[in-house]
């Protein structure tokens, strides 16, 4: 009987089913407002390449010239101003300047990432935390290092300072976050222990969160070696984005900067297969 | 034999209506083991966590060992928290720790804060660890991640990191209602051996009415937050367990029959 009446009741479903075509996906507000963005940003980029000021620039031209600019620069690089062994120790500068700043910036975040995270801490504190880091994050590194020159001078110390106080920011939120993770009920069983804060932190908060947290760490480490050689030119920091500021600048050789620019594609190449191996260990061990 | 705990008047209020415990009051006595049973919701939790003060009582008396646990400073609860152990329906274990790490926890409250930073146990603690993991039957599995095992053996490892602490008490938050039917019973049978061998009070919450009359020497029923009764196994009727469990009763006709049995 009962089975009857669901068949009956599927087949009254099906008749009144509507022969028009069926959507996927509703027509939402949201969708119609991505529609329609995408759809202006078509049109504006199809009337800018109309109206743009080409000069005298024959478009050919130019295209063929900066293809041998980059033919220069990558097939044919050399070493002028530099030996092979002064750029070899200007990448280790750089390194250096991005190792220290992650460093101080983990080091610092670890105690910080603790009094933000909300099941550590008070929810007004974490909030307070998490709201100034926002601001922090929110303004790029390289504006951080200029406004430390300000009272460091540019240099190296305002880029340590500034390239610190960005990765604070990045990696209290990154710990903050992965801290967050842990059930609270392993805090409550501890704290029902008797166990204190600190006790609580180091035997089970950071055991659970460790791999987070390095793989998060070196991904910092990564932006920031991006960003030391940025610094190197902008800030006056040294190492091999000095380098390559002369080279371009003041030498305008760009063979020069081909053969920089490979140094530290190298660098990155092997910082990345590091990085893969560590993280593939941690899952590993996850 | 005196009492242990004693409850009084115990009142729990959440925000300015939603009373959790009202005028709550009972006894333990020394080695006994209690049941609290009653609907989800009922407020069993929060009267299991107001007496180790993981949840703040609003007004009411907790005499634990003679002294009233809610007048206690954050020094002293920390002393009294070291004599009660508790163990929880998740097991609440830091997985990627090994089974015996996870059980010296329980050591935490009674060392120095540095040598409990740097997880620096000696010899006899360790011993003891795992001389109550061979007690549970966990000799195996010292080594072990604790994301390894299973429910029940989880649930092992959290009554051996209560019981390292040498509690006087035991505060068992449903710890069989996320277990199988057989590891429920052998985490039942563990706790009723320690209450009986080891004198250790143990107060559990239970879903489960039919354990609670297998095990119990004294069962507490809690509807709405108030007490609704309190008496030895033997003496709950059918009309308590309506009393206890509403209307819903009507479907618990499993366990009539075991009532009068034990």
């Amino acid at each position: 009987m009962e089975v009857n009446e669901q068949i009956s009741a599927q087949r009254q479903l099906l008749k009144t089913r509507p022969h028009n075509r069926m959507k996927v996906k509703p027509l939402t507000k949201s969708a119609f407002v991505t529609r329609i963005t995408l759809f202006s940003l078509a049109v504006l980029t199809i009337y800018a390449f109309f109206t743009f000021d080409y000069k005298d620039i024959d478009f050919v031209d130019a295209v063929l010239l900066t293809i041998a600019n980059l033919k220069a620069m990558f097939f044919e690089p050399h070493l002028k101003h530099f030996t092979f062994s002064h750029a070899f120790y200007q990448v280790f500068v750089t390194l250096g300047l991005a190792f220290l700043t992650t460093l101080f910036g983990a080091v610092i975040a670890v105690f910080l990432g603790l009094f933000a995270a909300e099941n550590l801490s008070s929810k007004w504190i974490s909030t307070m935390i998490k709201g100034f880091v926002a601001f922090i994050r929110a303004v790029p590194t390289v504006l951080w290092v200029l406004i430390f020159a300000v009272a460091a001078g540019l240099g190296s110390v305002a880029a340590v300072i500034g390239m610190t106080f960005h990765s604070v920011s990045y990696l209290i939120k990154a710990y903050s976050e992965s801290f967050e993770e842990l059930d609270k009920g392993v805090i409550e069983a501890l704290q029902a222990s008797g166990a204190s804060f600190w006790q609580i932190v180091f035997q089970a908060v950071i055991p659970s969160s460790i791999t987070y947290m390095i793989s998060w760490t070196f991904l910092r480490f990564e932006i920031n070696f991006a960003v030391a050689v940025a610094m190197g030119a902008a800030a006056g920091a040294g190492g091999i984005g000095f380098d390559m500021f002369m080279a371009s600048g003041f030498y305008l050789d760009i063979r020069e900067i081909g053969a920089i620019t490979y140094f530290i594609l190298a660098v990155a190449i092997l910082l990345e297969v590091f990085a893969t191996k560590v993280k593939r260990k941690l899952k590993v061990n996850a | 034999m005196t009492a242990l705990l004693q409850v009084n008047n115990l009142t729990k209020q959440f925000g300015h209506d939603a009373k959790a415990l009202s005028d709550v009051g009972f006894s333990v006595q020394e080695g006994e083991f209690v049941s609290i049973i009653g609907p989800s919701g009922a407020g069993k939790s929060t009267l299991l966590r107001c007496i180790n003060r993981m949840v703040d009582a609003t007004s009411g008396e907790i005499m634990f060992d003679g002294v009233n646990v809610l007048n206690l400073k954050k020094k002293e609860l920390k002393k009294v928290r070291t004599k009660i152990g508790m163990i929880f329906q998740h097991y609440n274990l830091v997985n990627r720790l090994t089974v015996i790490e996870n059980t010296l926890h329980g050591k935490l409250g009674c060392k120095s804060t540095l040598s409990g930073v740097l997880g620096l146990y000696n010899r006899e603690e360790k011993e003891q660890a795992m001389h109550i993991l061979g007690l549970l039957g966990l000799d195996d599995f010292i080594y072990k991640r604790a994301d390894q095992l299973s429910g029940g053996q989880k649930q092992r490892v959290g009554i051996s990191r209560a019981l390292i602490q040498n509690p006087r008490m035991l505060l068992c938050d449903e710890p069989i209602a996320s277990l199988d039917p057989n590891s429920a019973k052998v985490i039942m049978d563990y706790l009723k051996n320690i209450s009986v061998n080891m004198g250790i009070t143990v107060l559990v919450n239970l879903h489960q009415v039919d354990v609670a009359l297998k095990y119990s020497d004294k069962i507490i029923g809690i509807n709405g937050g108030q007490v609704v009764f309190i008496g030895a196994p033997k003496h709950m009727t059918r009309a308590d367990i309506q009393r206890i469990y509403g209307s819903e009763a009507e479907d618990l006709i499993f366990d009539a029959g075991g009532i009068h049995a034990g």
